[in-house]
């Protein structure tokens, strides 16, 4: 294929990357000399990935692509590299390649001294070795970057081409490294892309019976024409603020075209009432449900068709969904709802106030009530209320302690009190900290945390009976 | 001495007593373990019966969500739909609730399933097997891959990429799972984080980005078990691993519901042999409800009591149901003759003058075997009948809706401890028969329809035809009432001589109503009855030995222990467990047994320990300790003061002391007695 051929149907494969493809045209062509070493960057979604190896898989340049992703470690990359570049050859070449010498790629240097093995056995062709997002490499040792950076001069013929997300000049140690840089789109250009291919508005097309007026052509051109609109509004109201790459974007889009069309699917609206939908459709834009990425995405679509219906804005779906969400929660055992209000409080109230708070002999109401509105008298102004500052550790006889002055009876001393915080401590409401953290369980020097907040707790106490907010000093004003 | 002085711990065995006490000794020679054979058999096809029922229970339980799951993940691994152009790993997130020791068996039952019914690979890991990414992803290779280690020789002519020539694959490489995705071709790799709280966060982002990468050549489907709250779980998670995750949300059965359906198919079921009795019920629920909620628990529980009751208990040979006298001995036979509640009926019988049957039961092991497996029998059947006689209660709770919401499992605790007759509760059911109206009666005869009517003696299908004959004459739209309805009382208030006079009148019943009014009435009645004549006192039967296991003491010693309480106990008041004289002698002034240097040096200084503040000066420690355990002379103080830092540094090994920065020679206290 002629190299105009070729970059133009790169071009309209992704448009707004004509600069780029210019460029690596000019750097990787069949028969002209390319550069040892090329970085290109830019940040997520920029099209590095997909335009580079597009281009180079239609340019017919042998190539290897590694993923750092996928790699593990320092040394699972060089293992993969080499694999990679031994199938990249066997491809070419049709013949089995003897693999033998290069079974095992222990360092840097026997991947060096393997790739220049294999560049020699290969009569004369030139090889693009890429690695795509070098830069988030786990476990990469630190010579890594400066020792890849340096393998097309020690190796004729071999190209490298690093994919990073900011520029590497500096940690590659070595000056006048050319750089590639995919910019960040813009909003015309985002448009432009996502145009090239609208969803449809009818997921179903209209009966050819009732509409037979109405064609597939027309009812692409219909799509494009909404969606390209849709897109500015989402662009606007949203994506400008939070998520402006191309695939958060066309994720926030995506997300809301089904639920933006359906007054035109129902037949209330045409499919060119553009401003009237707007209207009807203006909290889709309002609520932040569709940018937040979640893994559960339910079309809540009963709850939005009434609203839709009445036309008002409704409370804000997450809000909602969290209610729900915390209404449908299993119970805990007795105890272990108990244990996880005794934490609380330890957490967060001062141990020297514990006497004044769970004293046995004393009314605690009455104690509490008058304590609690001295204190906050005395120092209200200057007062973060205590449940929104962060946690305290603990230690695990104050827990306890603290766990039996709250309950009315006397509680066993069973084993499976521990099991209880045991079990907690694997579902990480409780979190151990401090020095013995990572040792004995049954260290007594161990301290804990709780990891959970207010909200939660207090929700736990009613689920009991217990106001929380009594026992904590300084009250809590809800 | 020398050779225990470096072990750190070495059986204690005190030299034996010329003679042990004479109230202990055994009279007899008699072999304690006869028939102990038949008894475990008898033993095991009894709960292998009861595990049965425990499995097919648990089963029913998660059938729903357990075929949704199913569902979602061979729906997952379909082509997708045009529409949706989010490409993103399938995940099920798994609310399983915080039973945390349930879930293992939950997804395993899951993975059954789900190899059954679709063609996936499903693998679980768990987080103790996960420390980090590589020993995860190892861990899953070795699962799908099975057995095969890398050294193994491939099996012939496998295609492999890993040639033994040329490189190989790292260990965790999810080139090896390409490979085996490659022989084997499932449609979906399912992948189960099982407990995915205890998973840290970053290896869980680390695992979500991987897989979406290889998502193009591996077809995964994440299932994340999840304990808390699927927003907790999300909120751990970054937003970028957010967006490479799509899918949806399953509710495992709460375990208290799925607790109440083992209990009403075991312990109150109706055709078991041996009956797990209302305390030891009663205990197994409180612990589910008040400490664990943990199905594997339960049914410890009840296996245990099974065991216990078969293994100490001679007399359980009875409830073998091919029990032949012949093979006997007459041991079992002394044995049924010392249960008190043998002793009871026999007495009963003596007041009433039957001496020759008692005579003969007394005496004739023939006679008394035949009264045995009788009576064996009949308090079967008593038993089945007061178990179904609490199910038909709590459905007739339920189909009239009456709060409080009673559950079987407590209904039958309290039939089963005899506390039903009287009841207020039974009293209130009763009473809301009496008033009810025609339509709600007409539900309630339905759901007693299904009932097991083997024992259930009222004829509901006669009820049903009479109801209905009468609301088909019914011509009003409400429905019939009976004179006990109070809407059919009305108030009239009459001034009589200057008094507000309110009478209740009964309004005039209708012809329908009164007939209905008979009906309702009759029905009361029979029920009545019903309740009456089967909600006996389990306790009261003959042999109810051999029928109830009822006890208390080993349960909770095996299913609750109280570690830390033996030992402070123990540290506290030592006389208690050495029993010798010298210690539990003299008695302080308000009856608390006070120090005495005989007892052992760590429990001296524990009683010293517990009556100080939680910073202790050892100094003074040290002149407390003395002056109990110490002598006065002066070359016996070497002695104590050894004693005394023994005690100190077992002290510290327990745990209850640590050194402390706050002051100098001070010691902090780090654990409180009862706690
Ligand atoms: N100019 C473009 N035209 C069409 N699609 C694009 C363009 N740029 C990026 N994309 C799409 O965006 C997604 C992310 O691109 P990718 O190459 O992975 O970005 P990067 O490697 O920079 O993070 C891909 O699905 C790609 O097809
Ligand atoms: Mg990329």
């Amino acid at each position: 294929m002629l190299p105009d051929e070729l970059l133009s149907q790169l071009n309209t494969e992704f448009p707004c990357r004509e600069t780029q493809l210019r460029q690596l045209a000019a750097l990787y062509s069949t028969h002209l000399p390319s550069p040892p070493l090329l970085c290109a960057h830019g940040l997520t979604a920029t099209g590095k990935t997909s335009v580079i190896k597009s281009y180079l898989s239609a340019s017919e340049i042998p190539y290897a692509i590694i993923s750092s992703r996928e790699c593990i470690t320092g040394r699972h990359l060089l293992e993969r590299t080499m694999a990679a570049c031994l199938d990249a050859r066997e491809e070419l070449s049709a013949r089995k390649v003897d693999r033998r010498p290069y079974a095992r790629t222990e360092s840097i240097n026997t991947l060096a001294v393997s790739l220049g093995r294999m560049m020699e056995d290969w009569d004369g062709g030139k090889f693009v070795l890429v690695f795509d997002g070098i830069d988030s490499q786990r476990e990469a040792p630190p010579t890594l970057l400066p020792a890849l950076a340096r393998f097309g001069e020690l190796i004729p013929n071999l190209s490298i081409l690093l994919i990073s997300t900011l520029p590497l000049s500096s940690a590659l140690h070595k000056p006048g490294i050319p750089h590639l840089h995919f910019p960040s789109y813009t909003r015309q250009s985002l448009l432009t892309i996502l145009n090239t291919s609208p969803p449809k508005i009818f997921p179903v097309p209209p009966s050819a019976d009732k509409f037979p007026g109405y064609t597939p052509e027309l009812a692409a051109e219909d799509d494009a024409w909404l969606w390209n609109r849709f897109l500015g509004a989402v662009w606007d109201s949203l994506s400008k603020n939070t998520g402006r790459d191309l695939v958060s974007y066309k994720n926030t889009s995506l997300r809301l075209w089904r639920e933006f069309v359906r007054p035109v699917v129902d037949g209330t609206f045409g499919t060119r009432d553009f401003s009237r939908l707007m209207v009807n459709r203006r909290h889709l834009f309002q609520l932040e449900d569709s940018v937040l990425d979640r893994i559960i995405s339910t079309p809540d679509t009963t709850a939005t068709a009434t609203a839709a219906g009445k036309d008002v804005l409704p409370a804000t779906p997450a809000a909602a969904k969290k209610a729900a969400a915390l209404g449908a929660q299993h119970d805990l055992p007795y105890y272990t709802t108990y244990l996880l209000i005794a934490a609380y409080l330890s957490s967060y109230n001062p141990s020297r106030t514990d006497v004044t708070y769970f004293m046995k002999h004393s009314d605690k109401r009455k104690n509490r009530r008058h304590h609690a509105s001295t204190k906050l008298s005395a120092k209200k102004s200057r007062k973060i209320p205590r449940h929104l500052l962060t946690p305290s550790p603990f230690p695990l006889d104050r827990l306890l302690a603290v766990f039996r002055s709250l309950l009315d009876g006397p509680v066993p001393q069973v084993a499976d009190v521990c099991t209880q915080i045991a079990t907690l401590t694997s579902m990480r409401l409780l979190v151990r900290t401090g020095q013995g953290a990572a040792g004995d369980m049954l260290d007594t020097g161990m301290r804990w945390r709780v990891n959970f907040g207010w909200e939660y707790v207090r929700r736990l106490g009613r689920s009991v009976g217990v106001e929380v907010g009594e026992y904590l000093v300084g009250g809590v004003d809800v | 001495m020398s050779e225990t002085e470096h072990q750190k711990c070495y059986i204690y065995a005190p030299p034996l007593p010329e003679e042990r006490a004479s109230k202990r000794q055994r009279t007899s020679k008699s072999n304690p373990q006869k028939h102990l054979p038949e008894r475990l058999q008898t033993y095991r096809k009894i709960w292998s019966h009861q595990e049965e029922k425990i499995q097919a229970t648990l089963e029913e339980a998660d059938r729903v969500t357990q075929e949704k799951i199913v569902n979602f993940v061979s729906v997952a691994s379909q082509p997708e739909p045009e529409h949706r152009q989010v490409s993103a790993i399938p995940t099920g997130l798994v609310i399983a609730g915080p039973s945390i020791a349930s879930h293992g068996p939950f997804f395993e039952r899951l993975g059954r399933r789900i190899r059954d019914d679709t063609n996936s690979a499903y693998f679980v890991l768990t987080s103790g097997e996960s420390p980090n990414l590589k020993t995860l992803l190892k861990n899953l290779i070795k699962k799908a891959t099975s057995r095969v280690d890398d050294d193994d020789d491939d099996d012939l002519g496998r295609p492999s990429t890993s040639s033994k020539n040329g490189p190989k694959l790292l260990d965790f490489d999810l080139g090896h799972l390409q490979e085996w995705q490659s022989r084997n071709r499932v449609q979906s790799i399912v992948v189960t984080i099982q407990d995915s709280e205890a998973f840290d966060a970053s290896i869980l982002i680390e695992i979500v980005d991987l897989f979406y990468s290889w998502l193009d050549r591996l077809p995964f489907v994440l299932l994340f078990g999840i304990a808390t709250s699927s927003e907790s779980f999300e909120d751990r998670l970054s937003g970028k691993s957010l967006r490479y995750l799509e899918g949806q949300k399953f509710d495992v059965t709460q375990s208290s519901e799925i607790i109440e359906k083992l209990f009403s198919a075991t312990v109150a079921s109706t055709d078991i042999p041996l009956r797990i009795g209302p305390n030891l019920s009663r205990r197994i629920l409180e612990r589910q409800r008040d400490h664990v909620q943990n199905v594997q628990d339960f049914s410890n529980g009840l296996k245990y009591a099974y065991m216990s009751h078969f293994y100490a208990n001679h007399t359980s040979i009875f409830l073998d149901e091919n029990v032949s006298f012949e093979h006997l001995s007459s041991d079992m036979f002394e044995a049924v003759r010392i249960l008190p509640s043998f002793r009871r009926w026999v007495e009963g019988m003596l007041e009433e003058g039957q001496t020759q049957e008692v005579r003969q039961l007394l005496q004739s092991d023939q006679f008394l075997f035949e009264n045995i497996i009788h009576l064996v029998k009949s308090g079967h059947e008593t038993l089945s009948a007061l178990s179904i006689a609490s199910t038909v209660f709590t459905n007739v709770r339920e189909s009239l809706q009456m709060s409080p919401d009673v559950p079987l499992s407590s209904i039958w605790t309290r039939a089963a401890s005899g506390e039903m007759i009287g009841s207020p509760l039974l009293r209130e059911t009763m009473l809301l028969i009496k008033k009810i109206p025609s339509d709600k009666l007409v539900q309630l005869l339905t759901s007693m329809e299904d009932l097991d009517t083997a024992s259930f003696t009222i004829d509901i299908n006669a009820y049903r035809h009479e109801l209905a004959d009468l609301v088909k004459r019914n011509v009003n739209s409400t429905p019939l009432r009976s004179q006990h309805d109070v809407r059919n009382d009305s108030l009239r208030t009459t001034v009589v001589a200057q008094k507000v006079l309110l009478s209740k009148h009964k309004a005039a019943l209708s012809e329908q109503d009164k007939a209905y009014s008979e009906l309702v009435a009759r029905f009361h009645d029979e029920l009545d009855d019903y309740f009456t004549s089967t909600f006996i006192n389990p306790r009261g039967l003959i042999l109810s030995e051999i029928l109830i296991y009822d006890l208390k003491s080993p349960h909770t010693e095996v299913f609750q222990p109280r570690p830390r309480f033996a030992i402070e106990r123990a540290l506290a008041s030592p006389h208690d467990y050495l029993g010798c004289e010298c210690c539990g002698a003299d008695l302080g002034e308000n009856g608390e047994v006070s120090l005495s240097g005989t007892q052992p040096s760590t429990a001296i200084l524990y009683q010293m320990y517990l009556e100080s503040g939680a910073l202790i000066n050892v100094s003074d420690l040290w002149s407390a300790f003395r002056a109990i355990a110490g002598d006065e002379e002066e070359e016996s103080e070497s002695k104590t003061m050894a004693l005394f830092q023994r005690s100190l540094a077992e002290l510290r090994y327990l745990g209850l002391v640590k050194p402390s920065k706050k002051k100098t020679d001070h010691i902090a206290k780090t654990m409180w007695k009862g706690l």
